[in-house]
């Protein structure tokens, strides 16, 4: 504990999880930015009364929920240079495959809120805007997906706050975000310091995550 | 000029045939009251005239377009999409539930859909949607939130929205029956207003006080079908049908308890 009490100890020590950071939140960022919008994606084409469309996505979703994010990181990063046949197999950059293996796995959690979202409006909006004249899209995008942001804010701000957390599992595929910095450190020195402190930076950025989407809620709120 | 012409009209959800063979027309200026008992299908036979459901056999015509037509070898074939948008136009709608967009303000409820479907500038839409505000004694509550409004105001606000299309007839399915009591006159008001200018209206209902008032033609539906239509004195003081008789006895007496 004692041992990076002193002033270069600690410098060094903030140096190194800062870099740590920065890789997390690239794999943060980069998981939100894509799984967002596949998951709507997703969620429309679950809901679709083709069957030949829902069900191969109910499916989809069943393993990406139902198995260790761990284990998909791994099969990501394994299945190309492996399962392909010779010839055909190539190896994936492990940052790739990191972020594939997230956007997968938080597209199918999503498209799941999005679902129940898309589902708790009532028909009448619908209709409205049927009689109306509105065409599906013009429907969707501006009756219904504003009303489905608003109720799906809280559920997605837990999957957001997750996801900050899940990034230190990447350290499985060797890429040095923070929590894995943290931990060679905490080997090299003999000391847990840098896991704890490490777990202060998460806290940090769970709370900026929190406090945008308490403001989000809050832009929202001038209707119910 | 006739602005809806249906004939032999059929639909039924699985088993059950919820609008039995429905034939009348409507003539520009007229307003229609339905009435009947719960589950005779007029909300049904509403919802088929708006393209809210698709009917199993019959015709409709909409100020002399073919919405929908039956072929002589049963096969129901609605006009192409193009055609239908257009039809649709000339279709308002007022709902039981008001069914107002929450996330948009009282003027945008009403000129959204004038300018995204009808093409109407945006400066335009708003002097149209300010005028019927104005009508409807609303005009302080423009910028306010459906939530912020009570029931009756919603329902003012869902004929404004739904006027603002200029449409050829307005239907309405039960306008005032989600509605506590005390808050139906204003919204009857609004819609004895239009019947004064000679909108032409069908509305389904439960009022019967005011079907008898402002109706031209009360149609009395049971199981489905027409059962008897004609002046509303006839209906209500001279009915030749026993089921409308003792239907319109039933509210009577309900009305007395």
């Amino acid at each position: 504990m004692l041992a990076i009490w002193d002033g270069a100890g600690s410098i060094r020590l903030l140096g190194l999880l800062l870099q740590g950071t920065i890789t997390t939140l690239q794999i943060f960022l980069l998981t939100l930015l894509l799984s967002l919008p596949l998951g709507l994606v997703i969620a429309l084409g679950r809901i679709s009364t083709h069957k030949w469309i829902s069900s191969p996505l109910k499916l989809f979703i069943l393993i990406m929920r139902g198995t260790p994010l761990l284990l998909q990181l791994i099969f990501v990063y394994f299945a190309p240079s492996y399962m392909l046949p010779e010839g055909l197999s190539f190896r994936i950059p492990r940052f790739t495959a990191a972020i594939i293996a997230f956007t997968l796995n938080y597209a199918a959690y999503f498209a799941e809120i999005y679902r129940g979202g898309i589902q708790s409006i009532p028909r009448g909006q619908y209709e409205a805007a049927a009689v109306l004249g509105f065409t599906k899209t013009q429907t969707f995008l501006r009756i219904i997906l504003p009303q489905v942001i608003k109720r799906i804010l809280p559920p997605i701000s837990n999957e957001v706050i997750t996801l900050v957390k899940d990034t230190a599992l990447v350290q499985i595929l060797g890429i040095s975000e923070l929590f894995r910095v943290a931990k060679n450190e905490s080997s090299r020195i003999f000391s847990t310091t840098p896991l704890f402190v490490a777990g202060l930076f998460y806290l940090f950025m769970n709370w900026i995550v929190t406090k945008t989407f308490h403001n989000a809620e809050k832009k929202l709120g001038y209707y119910k | 000029m006739q602005i809806l012409k249906v004939e032999n009209l059929f639909k039924g959800f699985d088993e059950l045939e919820v609008v039995n063979g429905v034939s009348f027309q409507i003539q520009q200026g007229e307003v229609v009251g339905v009435i009947g008992p719960s589950g005779s299908g007029k909300s049904t036979l509403l919802r088929c005239l708006t393209l809210l459901e698709k009917i199993e056999h019959g015709r409709i015509v909409v100020a002399g377009e073919t919405m929908v037509e039956t072929s002589p070898q049963g096969q129901v074939v609605y006009a192409p999409e193009e055609k239908l948008r257009k039809i649709r136009l000339r279709l308002g709608m007022v709902f039981q539930n008001f069914n107002l967009f929450p996330h948009f303000t009282v003027l945008r409820n009403i000129t959204e859909a004038p300018i995204l479907v009808g093409g109407i500038s945006p400066e335009e839409a708003e002097a149209t949607a300010l005028q019927l505000l104005k009508k409807i004694g609303l005009q302080e509550k423009a910028t306010a939130y459906p939530y912020q409004l009570s029931g009756g105001q919603c329902q003012r606000v869902a004929i404004a929205r739904a006027m603002a299309m200029k449409p050829d007839i307005l239907f309405f399915d039960e306008p005032t029956s989600a509605l506590d009591p005390e808050l139906t006159g204003e919204v009857l008001k609004v819609i004895r207003t239009l019947a004064v200018e000679r909108m032409t209206m069908m509305v389904v209902t439960h009022e019967m006080s005011f079907a008898r008032e402002v109706a031209d033609r009360v149609i009395f539906m049971d199981n489905g079908q027409i059962i008897e239509e004609g002046p509303p004195q006839q209906i209500f003081e001279n009915p030749s049908n026993e089921r409308t008789r003792s239907f319109l006895q039933n509210y009577n007496l309900s009305f007395r308890a």
